[in-house]
This record gives C-alpha cells, sequence and structure tokens, in this order.
C-alpha cells in the first residue's frame, strides 16, 4: 500500500490562484478530512490531487512516483481514484455500462459486496443513468470509485444527498477498505458524517491551511467553529 | 403509374442515403466530437481521387476503397496531431484552421491531377426491376451498403466497449479522464474514424459524380446542413436531416428546377441555423 | 486631441497615398488599371477587416454585398444610356448592401451574446443563395453571362481616370475606418470581440453596435463593387461567388486583419500576385494556403503585425488633456425595491430556485449567503437575464424585468461584478475605465466624437484617488494586471455607471488579505456615496459582518431566514444547514 504526500501545493483556474501552499501526508489505513466553507478550495485541492488540474506549484507523490505534470488518467492507473462532487456519471449510459466501461474485464465480481449493501443498485443495473435521482448517481459514483480498490481514493462531498441509511452504510465500507490498508481524502461539509471516520484534519480558509493535524470525533466544537456562520 | 411512384420512392430514398453516407463522417467529428472540420468535403474529394489513382493503375476498383481509408486514416491522424489538437479550445481558429487545410488538399489535387474533371468506368451498368421498373443496380447495391454500414455502426457504438468509452467521453470528458480513459486517444481514434468514413464515402460515390478538385465544397455545405438541421450528436438525427434536407430537395427540384431545389436546401437550411440550430433530434 | 493626430496615424496614410499616386506616374495606365481591380477587392477587404478584425465575428459570405453593389450599378449605369433618370438610383448600389447588412446583423444577434461559428455559416449559405439566384435570374441579371457591356461612368474612362476616383475612396474609406476605430465606437467594437457579455452588463446594445459594423462592411462591399461595375464593363455571377468570398478572408488574414493598411496589402499582395502566378506556378496556391494556415496558428495578426513594434513606437501619446465633464446619472428615487415573487428556476431538470420569496427594500448592503448549490449566483442570474424563469416575478422598482434582455435590465439601474473578473484583455485600463464612464451617458452620436473620450466623473476621480495602480497601470492592457488588481478593476467598473442597485458576486474571492481590506472599503464608501442597494455573495462572514447591514439565507433555492448576522448566528435552523450536514 502506498501513502500520499503533497507538498506546497498550489493552483487555480486562468491566471486565478485558488489554493496556495497546502502540505499534507496521509499514511496507508488513514482518512484525511479536508473542511472549510464554500470557495476555500477544497474541491480545486481534490482536483490538484486527482489531476484535472495542473498545479501551479508544489509536487504530489504517490509512494515512491511523483506524479507532477501525469494526465489524470495515468493517475488512475498509477493507484489514486476518484470521485467528483458533480457530474458523477455519464447520463446516456446505462448503470451497468457506467460500472464497467473503465476496466478491461466487464464483470461485476467486484461489485458483489457493494450490491449487497446497496441493493438499489443491483435493480437499477439496466437503466440509463441519467435517470437516476441525485442520491442515486452518488451511489453508482461512490461504488464504482470503492470497487477500483486504489490505494489512494479521493471523495469530493459523498454525503451531499444521500439518505441517511446509505450514509451510515457508506461510512462503514470506507472503514472496511481503511481497515484493509487504503488511504482517503475525503472533502466534507458534514461532520456528523465525516468525524467518526478521519483521523487527520485539514481545515482551509481563503485557500490557505489555518488548520492541520490529528483530529478526532472529540475535537467537534472546535472544528464545526470553522464552518459557522 | 405505379412504376413512376417506385421510381420516384426510390429517386429519394436514393438522395436520402447519399446525404446520410456523406454526412457521417462529420457527424462524428462534428457532431460528437465538436469540431468544424471545414476540409470535411475534401477528405470526401480524396477517397474519389483514390479511385481514380487505382483506376488508372489498372487495378481492381474496391482497393480505391482500401487506399482511400488508409490514406484519409494517416491523414486525419496527422491533421488531429498537428492543427485540432493545438486549437481545442478555439473553436473559431479551428473552423479556418480546416478551411486552410482544405484548400490545401484542393490546391495540391489540382497541381497534381489538374482542373479538369475525372470519371470513373466500373463494370455494373446492370439494372434490377424494382417495383415494375428498372433501376441502376450501383445504386440499390450503394443503398444497401449504406443502411448495413449506418445500421452496423450504431450497433457498435451501443454495445461495444470502445463505442461505449466513446460515448462517455463525448458526454462527461472530465470523468472519463478521472476514470482512467485516455481521452486524447480516445479523441483522435474518434477524428481518424470520420476522416476514413469520409474518404470511402467519397470512393463509393466516384463512380456516380463528376470528379473534380472542388468537388468537396458542395458536399461540405450539404453535410453540416444536414446535422444542423436534424440534429446533433445522435444517429437519429442524421436519418432526421438527411430525409428532410434530401426530400425537400427531391421535392422542390421535381416541381421546379434543379436550382430551385437548391435554393430551398438554403433556405432551409438559414432558418434552421438562425432559429433552431440544435435541429430537430435533441442530443441524448 | 483630433482623432488624425499622432505619426502613427497619419504617416501610413500618407504613405499609402503617396504610393497609389506614384503608380500611374512612374508606371502606366495599364498598370494602374490592374491595380484598381485589387484596390476595389481591398476596400471589401477592409470591411471584412472592421467586422472580423475588430469586431470579432467573420463573415464568409462578404462578395454577396460586392456583387449587389456591382449588378446595381451595373443596371443602372446601362439603364442611364437610356434614361438619364437612372442616374439617381446609384447611390442604392451602395445604400443597399448596407442596408441588408445592417439588417441581416439586427436580426442574427438579437438576444445573443456570442458570435459563433453559425453566423459565419449563415452568411456562407447567404453567399450562396446569392450566387444561385444571380444565375438564375437571366431577365434581370443577365444570368450566366451577365451583364455586359457596362459603360463608364460619366468623364472617368476607366482605362485612365476612373483609377483616381478609385485611389480617392481608398484613401477616405482607410482614413475613416481609422478614425471611428480611434473614436469611442471603436473602443466599443473591440470590447465586444473580448468580452461581449460584459460589455452587456455595462447596458449597451452590442448587437447594434455589432449591426453597425457589418452595415459599415456591406456598404464598402457595395461601393467596391459600384466602382467594379464600370471598371470592368462586365459584371457576372462568381463576382457574388463562394470563391471570391473564400479569397477575400484569406486575404484578410495574411494580410492583417485588424488593420485596414493590411487588408489593402492582403488583397493586392496576395490578390495581384495570385492573379499573376497562379498560370505560371501551379503550387502558388499551395503555398497561399499554407500561410493562411500558419497565420491562423501562430500570426493571427497577419502581415503587418511584424511591423507592429514600430508602428508601437510611432505612437507617442501627449498627456491627458482638458477633461470634460461627462452627464449626470440620475439620483436616488424613492421606489427602489427589489423583490423576488415566488421564483422558480429549472435548469436540465434540477431545480435551483423553488418559489424563492425576497424583498429588499432598504438602501446599503443586503448580505446573500448560503451553502453550496443554495442557488445564490442563480439570483442574479436569474435577475440580469442569464437563466428563464420557469415561474413567479423579479421587480425592480416596481417593474418587471420578465422578457427583457441584460442589456436593457443594466440600463434600468443594475450592474453586476462578476465572481471571476471578466475584463477585457487586450484594452488598456484606461480604456475599461473611459468605457465605464460611458456606460448609460453616451448616446448616439456621443460616441463618434472625440470629447467623449474625456469624459470625467467625481467618483471616477475618488475611484483613482483610493487605487492609485488604475492611473498607474493606465496605459497597460488589462491582462497583464494581477489577480487581485483585476478583482478591484473589475469592481471599479461596476461602479462607475453608477447603478442603483450593485450585485456583488463574491467581490474579495481570491484576493489576499490586504486587498479584501481595500475592496471592501470601496465598497462600503461607494455605496454609501451613491445612497444604491447592494446585493452582496460572500462566504467570507467577516466581510459580511463589516458590510451588510442585513443578511438573507438560501437554501436549497428558497430563502430560510433573513435578519442582522448576529440574529442569524443564534438560529439553530441556519447554524443546521451550514455545520451539520442535515438536509
Amino acid at each position: 500500500m502506498k501513502a500520499l504526500n503533497f507538498e506546497g501545493l498550489g493552483g487555480g483556474y486562468g491566471d486565478t490562484q485558488v489554493l496556495r501552499g497546502v502540505s499534507a501526508s496521509v499514511a496507508p489505513g488513514e482518512v484525511l478530512g479536508v473542511i472549510g466553507r464554500n470557495g476555500v478550495g477544497k474541491t480545486t485541492l481534490l482536483r490538484l490531487l486527482g489531476g484535472t488540474l495542473q498545479a501551479m506549484t508544489g509536487t504530489v507523490r504517490l509512494g515512491d512516483l511523483c506524479l507532477d505534470g501525469w494526465p489524470a488518467h495515468r493517475r488512475q492507473h498509477a493507484g489514486l481514484a476518484t470521485m467528483p462532487q458533480e457530474r458523477l456519471v455519464f447520463d446516456p449510459l446505462t448503470v451497468r455500462e457506467n460500472l464497467t466501461l473503465h476496466r478491461a474485464d466487464r464483470s461485476l465480481a467486484r461489485y458483489a459486496e457493494l450490491f449487497e449493501l446497496f441493493p438499489r443498485l443491483h435493480e437499477r443495473l439496466a437503466l440509463p443513468a441519467g435517470r437516476l435521482s441525485g442520491g442515486e448517481k452518488k451511489l453508482v459514483a461512490f461504488a464504482r470509485t470503492l470497487a477500483d480498490a486504489a490505494p489512494v481514493t479521493l471523495l469530493d462531498e459523498p454525503s451531499e444527498g444521500v439518505q441517511p441509511e446509505n450514509l451510515q452504510r457508506m461510512a462503514a465500507c470506507i472503514d472496511t477498505r481503511r481497515q484493509a490498508g487504503a488511504a482517503f481524502v475525503i472533502v466534507e461539509q458534514n461532520l456528523n458524517f465525516l468525524l467518526p471516520l478521519l483521523q487527520q484534519v485539514l481545515v482551509l480558509d481563503h485557500g490557505e491551511v489555518v488548520r492541520a493535524g490529528s483530529a478526532g470525533p472529540a475535537d467537534r466544537e472546535v472544528l464545526v467553529q470553522h464552518l459557522r456562520v | 403509374m405505379d412504376a413512376l411512384v417506385g421510381t420516384y420512392a426510390l429517386n429519394l430514398l436514393y438522395q436520402c442515403a447519399l446525404l446520410a453516407l456523406v454526412a457521417l463522417g462529420l457527424a462524428i467529428v462534428f457532431g460528437q466530437l465538436g469540431i468544424m472540420n471545414m476540409a470535411h468535403g475534401e477528405f470526401l474529394m480524396l477517397g474519389a481521387y483514390a479511385m481514380v489513382v487505382v483506376q488508372r493503375a489498372g487495378l481492381p476498383l474496391w482497393t480505391g476503397v482500401l487506399l482511400a481509408a488508409v490514406a484519409c486514416a494517416l491523414l486525419g491522424a496527422v491533421v488531429e496531431r498537428i492543427l485540432i489538437r493545438p486549437l481545442v479550445s478555439r473553436p473559431f481558429d479551428t473552423l479556418l484552421a480546416t478551411w486552410g487545410l482544405g484548400i490545401l488538399l484542393r490546391k495540391s489535387v489540382e497541381a497534381g491531377f489538374g482542373r479538369g474533371y475525372q470519371s470513373i468506368d466500373h463494370g455494373w451498368t446492370g439494372t434490377l426491376q424494382v417495383a415494375g421498373a428498372p433501376y441502376p443496380a450501383y445504386r440499390l447495391g450503394l443503398m444497401a451498403a449504406i443502411a448495413i454500414a449506418l445500421g452496423a455502426l450504431a450497433w457498435w457504438y451501443r454495445r461495444s466497449p470502445a463505442g461505449a468509452r466513446v460515448q462517455a467521453m463525448v458526454s462527461n470528458p472530465g470523468l472519463a479522464e478521472a476514470m482512467g480513459l485516455n481521452t486524447r486517444r480516445l479523441a483522435l481514434g474518434a477524428f481518424v474514424a470520420g476522416c476514413v468514413c469520409a474518404g470511402v464515402a467519397g470512393a463509393l460515390l466516384a463512380p456516380l459524380v463528376r470528379i473534380e478538385p472542388a468537388m468537396g465544397m458542395d458536399w461540405l455545405l450539404a453535410s453540416f446542413f444536414v446535422l444542423v438541421v436534424g440534429g446533433l450528436g445522435s444517429l437519429g438525427g442524421l436519418l432526421a436531416g438527411a430525409a428532410l434536407i434530401g426530400g425537400t430537395q427531391v421535392a422542390v427540384a421535381s416541381a421546379l428546377d434543379a436550382t430551385a431545389g437548391s435554393v430551398a436546401v438554403l433556405l432551409l437550411a438559414i432558418l434552421f441555423l438562425w432559429r433552431r440550430p440544435h435541429g430537430l433530434v435533441a442530443r441524448p | 486631441m483630433a482623432w488624425w493626430r499622432g505619426p502613427d496615424v497619419w504617416l501610413p496614410w500618407c504613405l499609402l497615398a503617396a504610393a497609389l499616386v506614384a503608380v500611374p506616374v512612374l508606371g502606366d495606365d495599364y498598370l494602374a488599371y490592374q491595380l484598381g481591380l485589387y484596390l476595389l477587392y481591398g476596400l471589401v477587404t477592409q470591411g471584412i477587416a472592421l467586422t472580423w478584425g475588430r469586431c470579432g465575428f467573420l463573415p464568409l459570405g462578404q462578395a454577396l454585398f460586392f456583387g449587389l453593389g456591382a449588378y446595381v450599378s451595373g443596371a443602372v449605369l446601362k439603364g442611364s444610356e437610356h434614361q438619364a433618370l437612372w442616374w439617381a438610383a446609384w447611390p442604392l448600389a451602395v445604400l443597399g448592401p448596407a442596408v441588408l447588412a445592417w439588417a441581416l446583423a439586427r436580426v442574427l444577434f438579437a438576444r445573443r451574446f456570442e458570435s459563433g461559428p453559425f453566423f459565419s455559416l449563415i452568411t456562407l449559405a447567404l453567399g450562396m443563395l446569392g450566387f444561385q439566384i444571380a444565375s438564375q435570374w437571366s431577365s434581370v441579371t443577365g444570368g450566366f453571362n451577365g451583364l455586359g457591356g457596362i459603360p463608364d461612368l460619366p468623364g472617368l474612362d476607366r482605362y485612365a481616370r476612373l483609377y483616381w476616383l478609385i485611389v480617392g475612396v481608398v484613401l477616405l474609406a482607410t482614413a475613416a475606418w481609422v478614425a471611428l476605430d480611434r473614436l469611442p465606437i471603436g473602443t466599443l467594437w473591440r470590447a465586444t470581440a473580448e468580452q461581449e457579455n460584459r460589455l452587456q452588463f455595462f447596458g449597451f446594445a452590442t448587437d447594434r453596435l455589432k449591426a453597425l459594423a457589418f452595415g459599415l462592411s456591406g456598404a464598402l462591399g457595395g461601393l467596391a463593387g459600384a466602382l467594379y461595375a464600370p471598371h470592368q464593363g462586365l459584371v457576372t455571377p462568381p463576382v457574388m461567388g463562394f470563391q471570391l468570398s473564400a479569397e477575400l478572408v484569406i486575404w484578410a488574414a495574411v494580410g492583417g486583419r485588424s488593420s485596414p493598411y493590411g487588408a489593402l496589402l492582403g488583397a493586392v499582395g496576395i490578390g495581384w500576385l495570385s492573379a499573376t502566378l497562379r498560370q505560371e506556378f501551379v503550387y502558388w496556391e499551395v503555398i497561399v494556403a499554407l500561410l493562411f494556415i500558419a497565420v491562423v496558428l501562430r500570426f493571427p495578426g497577419g502581415a503587418v503585425s511584424l511591423a507592429a513594434p514600430l508602428w508601437r513606437r510611432l505612437a507617442r501619446r501627449s498627456a491627458s488633456p482638458q477633461a470634460v465633464p461627462a452627464p449626470t446619472r440620475p439620483g436616488p428615487r424613492d421606489d427602489e425595491v427589489l423583490v423576488f415573487e415566488g421564483v422558480r428556476v429549472v435548469q436540465q431538470g434540477v431545480t435551483i430556485l423553488d418559489a424563492l420569496d425576497l424583498r429588499v427594500a432598504t438602501r446599503g448592503v443586503h448580505g446573500l449567503i448560503g451553502p453550496n448549490g443554495a442557488g445564490k449566483t442563480s439570483t442574479f442570474n436569474a435577475l440580469t437575464a442569464r437563466l428563464p424563469l420557469a415561474a413567479g416575478r423579479i421587480r425592480w422598482c416596481g417593474e418587471d424585468l420578465a422578457g427583457l434582455t441584460a442589456d436593457a435590465i443594466a440600463r434600468r439601474g443594475v450592474g453586476r461584478k462578476f465572481q471571476i473578473p471578466s475584463i477585457f484583455p487586450a484594452l488598456t485600463v484606461a480604456e475599461h475605465l473611459r468605457i465605464a464612464t460611458w456606460a448609460q451617458r453616451a448616446h448616439g452620436m456621443d460616441l463618434l466624437r472625440m470629447r467623449t473620450q474625456h469624459w470625467r466623473t467625481p467618483l471616477r476621480d475618488a475611484v483613482e484617488a483610493e487605487l492609485p495602480f488604475l492611473v498607474e497601470a493606465s496605459g497597460r492592457p488589462a491582462g497583464e494586471l494581477s489577480q487581485g488588481q483585476r478583482q478591484m478593476l473589475e469592481l471599479v467598473l461596476t461602479l462607475l455607471p453608477e447603478p442603483r442597485l450593485l450585485l456583488l458576486d463574491e467581490p474579495c474571492a481570491g484576493l489576499s488579505t490586504h486587498e479584501t481590506a481595500q475592496q471592501l472599503a470601496l465598497i462600503a464608501t461607494a455605496v454609501a456615496r451613491l445612497q444604491a442597494t447592494a446585493l452582496l455573495i460572500e462566504h467570507d462572514f467577516s466581510a459580511v459582518e463589516r458590510l451588510a447591514t442585513q443578511v438573507h439565507v438560501l437554501h436549497q433555492g428558497r430563502l430560510l431566514a433573513s435578519g442582522t448576522l448576529a440574529q442569524l448566528q443564534a438560529d439553530a435552523a441556519v447554524q443546521a444547514v451550514y455545520a451539520g450536514g442535515r438536509k
């Protein structure tokens, strides 16, 4: 299993630099939670790590591989799976195709466990993904990302729009994987979902880190302050 | 009387089939990838000249189709790297650059073959009895081939893994990249496929039309009009557009004359470009 | 300062005049005759340079106007042989194409804010239509054989005197082109090419600006055609054909699409060369095609852009002369109330705004906050006609804003600052400030007077004192400013038209702490000075705390709560939405 390291990471859109000098290290079996208000750069951070946005400064390492300049599809092959916040599925394709098209083997064997947790997915296999509800699309994307069983997985607001009972199952799924040695970076607004899962936290404000370090459910009060009005 | 109606219907079908064949390459390149390839007509023209080359060399005509496919594939790959990829976020410049490419190809062929008309002699001058009247066999064969090709392409796009990947890339390129699909290579493949379709279409049409360097322009416009009127991004749109443009042309031409047919098509296209640029069939 | 001052303006023109005069004097009349034809083509190309190089939209069927002018002129001249009264119709050869072009542009550009490639395809199709009509309508146009035997213009025989008329027309047209470029309308045209969307939000009807440009280009084409008829004595359908339209665009591109001299250079240089070399050197046109591709890929400015550094050195602008006070804007009214009534916006099946009821009735800054996806920017988009309403009404000053275009709404005193600074990168900072000063103050003829360039307002003086970089960087293209400076410039552009309702979308996004403080101070001062109403979308609550008297919380497209920031902080429902993730 590999660790994810990033140092001095900075980037933005066009000439606008949204994120400045962010560093952290995620060991195998660790969950790093990224929190902060809207517009502080959380999604930008995940895009920089995942490779859909090229960094202006800093480096990213996966194990002993340096990922700088690598396009997103190369990073995915190197072991970095991403679940974006929006536009999670391919609308014209069926759920089944959404789950299998990026792999050489088209079987659903690796989804057995996930289908047990989320029977809805199994029911909807033949439906075009565009017809699913927002929460169901999240589940499809979640299942697809976790089934990759990548060493490092990036999740951008996975809980948004998902029913409470499915939230518990998602959390259980992440925790199981974590205990098996996978590392996660999770951007979240929902502290109830995130806090039981994380070991480390990164709090962003105005594109910079204002707090970093280990954290757990006991730090709830302190962390909520960063999100309050 | 029945024979007349039958021939009329076949002519109509033939025109629409031709339009669908010619526009297919652009349906892939413009409809799916969003690239306004103004050199599309010249790829058709190259395919037709491939038949001329093969005829002059004394080889059987079917090798011309092969030559057209290979030549257009190679040319398409080079063009994608040099012209299309650098201009991917500038649609205007893509339009201009491909237009310049079209002129380049046209003038090069002029320099090589001269401006005069060429023609292809093929053996199949026979006719078949259809609906009580004789109809040229080549045309019937071509229509059948087009129907089969469109059907096969549609099946491939819907069912095959590669087709699903191309659909994914078109509908959500960011997600496709993040999932490990090499979108650049898929885009290159799709562009080359579009060019090959154009080249093969030109080769198949060669026995039926006058071949000259400037023949591409009419086909380019026809292709754009078919896609704009029918709708970009789906086979249904291609067929709807071919039917409407072909139908208008044939109907007005038989009522008045050929030029009136062209004028009617131009007016229809202008109307759609102005009012409904996304065409009849919405993108899925 | 008159528009012709400055060696960069009159020197090239004088050189052109000298060169054109020298040709029949140093050469011979036949040379001048041949040159005359390409000068006429150059006139049409100057029209393309105006629309494409300056305004940013590319017509692919310009020969339509040239041909129209030629046919009308030819018919009139032939008719005048029998009946002198026909003469009265000759100006139609210029006016006809001009009006047609103007009308086409008005129709095609209405309610749009970009001039995509579809416009080009439409002009291409229209050109082909014209060609078909010219070829078929034999009774009027002579069909395939065209109109032959066209006599000379009286007193101007084509092989000698007509050249001087052509030279006069070309020099006049070039001067007019340069004049318009230096007048306010030229700045607006260039802004249209850069960021038409932003220009509309100043209140400028960009479709009219573009229509004016296209009408002028039609006039140039028609004028050239009108002279072509007596010059050649024969007008045939290819004069409207696609081949000519295509060549005109290539000449414009290779010569220099942003300059009237480039257009002439392209037409005369490439056009004339092609005519002679085409027969002898069979690969000549292949080379031209390669040149064209190279221009598109690498040298968008064409041949004249190679001389650009020299040009720039010539351009010495004298220090800013006397300021002219600009017309004042209306002051505060009593009925400045913004009301959203049951507003519903749906996009691609997703409900973005859901029965939103919001009333903003007091002056000063109102905060608009809410979690991601709550619909904050969408309220601005719905207000400024960028999102259609599925249900409900938006009223400002008692007037329902439904059906109005973005520029019409801007003219009602609504100013919008975008989250991502949308400035005009190639225009200088000074030009930005001028455009903002002209917004809703300059009408009609104001745009054709040099005086308007020197308008100033007290607010502008105050802002320039507050932000010195505006003066220091005034001659630099805005694209070179830093991110923070661009945000501040964008704010200034929103303030200068003195709007009554200010829509500020994350004005401090991407700014450092110091810049944020400056930006907030500017907003506070300006809103107080203008006595305006402002809606502020911000994620930084310290900013909201500092500026806003009232705060409104949006959630899932509805208004969740309103009140002062302190009241909202004590509200459990509001806190839950932000931190607990409860929906």
